[in-house]
């Protein structure tokens, strides 16, 4: 996301994202089916609770051992032909691409979805490098025509209709096209299917890579992800370290719960397990195969505060069930990476500072670690997170201020009672019909979009030491 | 440039903070991949009955259309209906030793114009020329390594005249398989590939194996499912009911 976006304040963009009634719908109409499909997904499959406690201790044990288990990926994808590459940042992950397009000539590059090539913001490093990168996923390509960024990790355009994706293909395309999804899906077939045959470099994320195989494992549901391993002379896979799984065995139990928590899909339309370039005897595929192993702020979480973030798969499952993303979407969170987790990814990768409003754009309702498939604890890395703003004065000043005190007066009894009985007079002025509608000063902001209760004229306190006392 | 090295070591670095803070019991898999194979044999060859009408359902609801036919010379026939009903002419098939029969011989007196992939080693011309073919064709042949009931899921390995294209560019896909293709669970699948990868011979046959359960799809136009993004609009398995 441009640094201009971010130039806006996060409760303003919210507030924005609250005033467009369109994205409103849009919002309502996905999340609510999605998470419907999830739902009838799970009911209609009894091991669906026990696969997902092993796929966590899978995450877990696995990031135990990491560092082996990259050494053997690595050792095993060298062994069939490939090439690996170790990107400390996302910096140097975009250097590594823009030397090999340099080195082999490379003027275009399909791309199936990836939000680790988001993440590096791939796309305007290539164009400043003059190679034209073509997004091929259908919402991709729709968000790279009309020069935005997904907002929502699986279905990246949500935002749009099927009247603005019509208006779009006419005018980026050239002709005049029936605002219909079937229509246009045929547009972008036609459109694409030539660039597949002509581009010279294949970029693609990684769901997952097997360590005792040397896989590379991607999930799609279009076919691009299988056109772009399989057509250009070049294929080149960035991934975030710790996609690593040990086992194909492994592998069986994450695929049984990533599509149905991302899509309620039993499997995506495709997966597809790349383990090297061509082989001999092979018609097709890669001369060359690289692979790029990203750090990019993940090794410091190792042991930090968000390492449960790192066993994400990225199914969006925890968006959809989000009520502060079910009301403002992906863009308003301002960064690659929306939604509950997303706000936990952006501390990570951008550092805490990023967040220092977005830590607070939680309710904190749980909703999100029910529904994510390896049950990560969202809710308590967020509170983590706000203590950290706290502790590293990131927070505004007024803010730690106020809860410092609170905290005091939590702490003490005597305080408590005092901080009641000043609020009671204080408040006196600012009642209407029983609520505190309008606050003077930065209270105001609270009350701007709620109403907060007042002080009652007898606290439980008050009247818990009367009984007592009879 | 970061080395393998440092990359590793800060990693370790940070590693070595959290030792013993984690449980690390990785999942229990088979403790001999060949063994384990060779029981997934055994309990499908009695089996299989059931997990083919399972697959059969499973395959139809993500939109698959499922044929029988009694022997592999009724194959073709099966194909020329499928490829009537699409007014289609071109057929693109696996090599035939790989799919167990050649169409050139069937189709191509009825007047279908059908491309088989190489055998052998293709060279660079050889290869340029298959994937012009493979572009153009509007019907792709392949054979079916597993058949997954549990999902309705076709497992495809490549390999030597078992290109990976057959099943993607042409808008319609046929799938040829038999009972011994037949697997239960995604967990018996599991159990074959870690054979397939312990095994020497086999393991470098090819550079993917391509799961597909149905059609090409998308629903990122208002979360309307759309058919044959970029991938077959139309998938069809046959099932062979001799051996």
């Amino acid at each position: 996301m441009s640094d201009a976006h971010l130039e806006t304040p996060f409760p303003e963009r919210a507030h924005a994202a609250l005033g467009d009634a369109h994205l409103q719908e849009a919002l309502t109409i996905a999340t609510t089916k999605f998470i419907g499909l999830r739902k009838e997904s799970f009911e209609g499959y009894p091991d669906g609770e026990a696969l997902r406690d092993r796929a966590r201790a899978i995450k877990e044990a696995t990031l135990q051992g990491l560092d082996q288990h990259l050494e053997r990926l690595a050792d095993n994808i060298e062994r069939l032909g490939g090439h690996v590459h170790w990107a400390a940042t996302g910096e140097e992950a975009r250097d590594i691409i823009l030397r090999l397009c340099r080195d082999k000539g490379v003027r275009m590059a399909v791309k199936s979805k990836s939000m680790a090539t988001e993440e590096i913001e791939l796309n305007e490093a290539l164009e400043a490098a003059g190679v034209k990168p073509v997004e091929t996923d259908l919402g991709e390509y729709i968000i790279q025509l009309a020069h935005e960024k997904p907002s929502h990790i699986i279905a990246p355009a949500i935002h749009k209709t099927k009247g603005q994706v019509a208006d779009l293909f006419s005018k980026e395309l050239g002709g005049r096209f029936e605002a219909d999804p079937e229509v246009l899906t045929a547009v972008a077939r036609k459109e694409l299917r030539q660039k597949f045959l002509e581009a010279d470099m294949g970029i693609t994320g990684a769901n997952f890579a097997v360590a005792e195989t040397g896989t590379i494992v991607l999930v799609t549901n279009e076919g691009n992800g299988r056109m772009v391993t399989s057509l250009p002379r070049i294929h080149v896979a960035v991934m975030g370290m710790e996609k690593v799984i040990p086992t194909m065995t492994d592998l069986m139990v994450f695929l049984s719960i990533l599509a149905r928590s991302a899509t309620g899909q039993k499997l995506s339309s495709y997966t597809t397990l790349v383990r090297g370039p061509r082989q001999p005897g092979e018609v097709e595929g890669p001369e060359e195969l690289h692979l790029i192993l990203m750090d990019n702020g993940r090794t410091r979480q190792i042991a930090g505060t968000l390492r449960e973030a790192l066993y994400c798969l990225r199914c969006g499952a925890c968006l959809n069930v989000c009520p502060v993303y079910r009301q403002i979407g992906g863009h308003a969170y301002g960064y690659t990476y929306p939604g509950p987790i997303g706000i936990l990814l952006t501390a990570m990768l951008k550092g805490n500072a990023a967040v220092k409003d977005l830590a607070h754009a939680s309710s904190l309702c749980g909703a999100c670690k029910d529904v994510c498939p390896v049950r990560i604890d969202i809710p308590r890395m967020l509170v983590e997170l706000r203590e950290h703003l706290d502790r590293e004065k990131i927070a505004p000043w007024g803010e730690r201020m106020l809860f410092g005190l609170a905290r005091r007066a939590m702490a003490s009894p005597g305080l408590f009672d005092a901080g009641v009985r000043l609020g009671r007079m204080a408040q006196r002025p600012f009642v209407r019909d029983g609520k505190l509608r309008t606050l003077p000063l930065f209270f105001g902001k609270w009350t701007r979009t709620r109403d907060l209760p007042p002080v009652a004229a007898r606290t439980f306190s008050e009247r818990w030491k009367e009984i007592e006392r009879p | 440039m970061t080395t393998r090295t440092e990359f590793l070591g800060s990693i370790r670095r940070e590693m070595s903070k959290t030792r013993g803070l984690f449980e690390t019991h990785p999942v229990p898999r088979p403790p001999d991949a060949g063994q384990a194979f060779e029981m997934v044999k055994r309990q499908m060859a009695e089996r299989w009955p059931q997990a083919l009408e399972r697959f059969r359902e499973e395959f139809e609801r993500i939109a698959g259309v499922f044929h029988r036919v009694a022997r592999l010379d009724e194959v073709p026939g099966a194909i020329k209906r499928i490829a009537e009903a699409r007014q289609a002419k071109s057929v693109l098939s696996w090599d035939p030793g790989a799919l167990g029969l050649d169409l050139r011989k069937s189709l191509g007196p009825e007047g279908y114009s059908v491309t088989v992939a190489p055998d052998g080693d293709p060279d660079v011309p050889a290869r340029q020329l298959h994937r012009d073919a493979a572009a153009q064709a509007e019907i792709g042949v392949t054979g079916v390594d597993w058949a997954l009931a549990e999902t309705g899921t076709l497992v495809l390995v490549s390999g030597r005249g078992r290109p990976r294209s057959t099943s993607l560019l042409p808008a319609t896909h046929v799938a040829v398989f038999d009972r011994g293709c037949l697997l239960e669970s995604l967990e018996q699948v599991g159990t074959m590939l870690e054979a397939l990868h312990a095994d020497p011979a086999r393991s470098m046959s090819g550079a993917v194996i391509n799961f597909i359960t149905g059609p090409s799809r998308t629903a990122d136009i208002e979360l309307t499912l759309t058919r044959g993004v970029h991938g077959p609009k139309d998938v069809h398995a046959i099932f062979v009911e001799g051996r």
